[in-house]
């Protein structure tokens, strides 16, 4: 029984955590929302792409990709890399959790997003010493993210259709991703990466809306031939 | 083809998409937390995976700056493009999502005013 009152602090530690990362997932998940419903799904597809998959890139990408009517294998695989970056997190986050059962395990990877595992990473550094209820401060971390995602979504779905295309409120996205790519341009592989996969998108003429896929695969490839490369110099 | 048939096809190409997406998504990210236990990720895969990130995001920034809609000849926008170049560098100097929105519409809606 000692054991609920931390559990339920760990939890409003982690939702309080996230309070001020609301501010940049909520214009995100507008325009997502928006962009789903003007792509032409029905306001309940729309949502569903929001709690079934539950990740902003991916959805933002599978929804270009549908409005520009590439088929249906284009879009998932895109998606798909689009969400390699979570077989990352998930195996850091393994680390911390593989002594949890596989209910607690699901629930924790229906959840993951980069603000849940960059909070849960610096939590955990920061406090080696709450460890057993880490998973609490990640379900705080992510239970807020998970509601302020939906409801964001669900706006975007109602009030999308309002907002005249004059206003290139659909700029939201590239914004968005500007400001989350950014800080990762650390070094130069990265820049590299990121430089190469701009370029190969803008540059490559792929049939079936295959640019993403393969613009990311090449960009993925020269950062890692400039980190080997640079690493012996 | 009937309008209603066509509708329902396209019901289906959705919930498939919706469903295939969300399926693929959760294996990934379930799959290292099931199974690190016993096995790890491979070196050189944890360093390609780092720049997973920076290349995708970057590919989905440019395309809408170049293209208009659906045409495939290149055809930059240049108020876009200043307007992103501005909030890369809002980007860098605040580390802030919401700077970077608020003052990267703010420059489109003023470049797209003086452009006419």
């Amino acid at each position: 029984m000692r054991q609920v009152p931390r559990a339920r602090a760990e939890f409003i530690a982690g939702a309080r955590a996230f309070a001020p990362l609301s501010m940049s997932i909520i214009p995100f998940g507008v325009v997502c929302g928006a962009a789903a419903s003007s792509a032409g799904m029905t306001p309940l597809q729309a949502s569903a792409m929001s709690w079934v998959i539950f990740a902003g890139s991916a959805q933002i990408a599978a929804t270009q990709l549908f409005a520009s009517g590439a088929p249906l294998l284009v879009i998932v695989a895109t998606a798909a890399i689009v969400n390699l970056r979570f077989l990352m997190y998930a195996s850091s986050l393994a680390t911390h959790f593989r002594t949890q059962n596989r209910r607690w395990q699901a629930l924790i990877a229906y959840l993951l997003t980069d603000q849940a595992f960059g909070l849960c990473i610096v939590h955990a550094t920061q406090h080696p010493d709450r460890q057993p209820d880490l998973r609490w401060f990640y379900l705080g971390v992510a239970g807020a993210t998970w509601m302020c995602w939906q409801v964001a979504t669900i706006a975007g779905i109602l009030l999308g259709s309002l907002v005249p295309a004059s206003w290139s409120l659909d700029f939201i996205v590239p914004l968005t991703f500007i400001a989350m790519v950014v800080p990762l341009l650390g070094d130069r592989a990265m820049r590299l990466a990121a430089a190469t996969g701009g370029l190969a998108s803008v540059l490559l003429v792929m049939p079936l809306k295959l640019n993403l896929i393969a613009a990311a695969l090449i960009g993925v490839a020269a950062g890692v031939a400039a980190d080997r490369l640079w690493a012996r110099t | 083809m009937s309008s209603v048939s066509g509708e329902a096809a396209g019901e289906l190409f959705v919930w498939s998409m919706i469903c295939a997406i969300g399926v693929a998504t959760f294996v990934i990210r379930f799959a290292p937390l099931a199974l690190l236990a016993r096995l790890e990720l491979p070196t050189w895969l944890t360093r390609a995976l780092r720049y997973v990130p920076p290349a995708v995001m970057a590919a989905i920034i440019a395309p809408p700056l170049f293209f208009a809609d659906g045409t495939p000849t290149i055809e930059p926008d240049l108020a876009r493009i200043a307007a992103a170049t501005l909030a890369a560098l809002v980007a860098w100097r605040t580390r802030s999502t919401l700077w970077t929105v608020v003052l990267g519409m703010l420059a489109l809606w003023g470049l797209q005013a003086l452009s006419g």
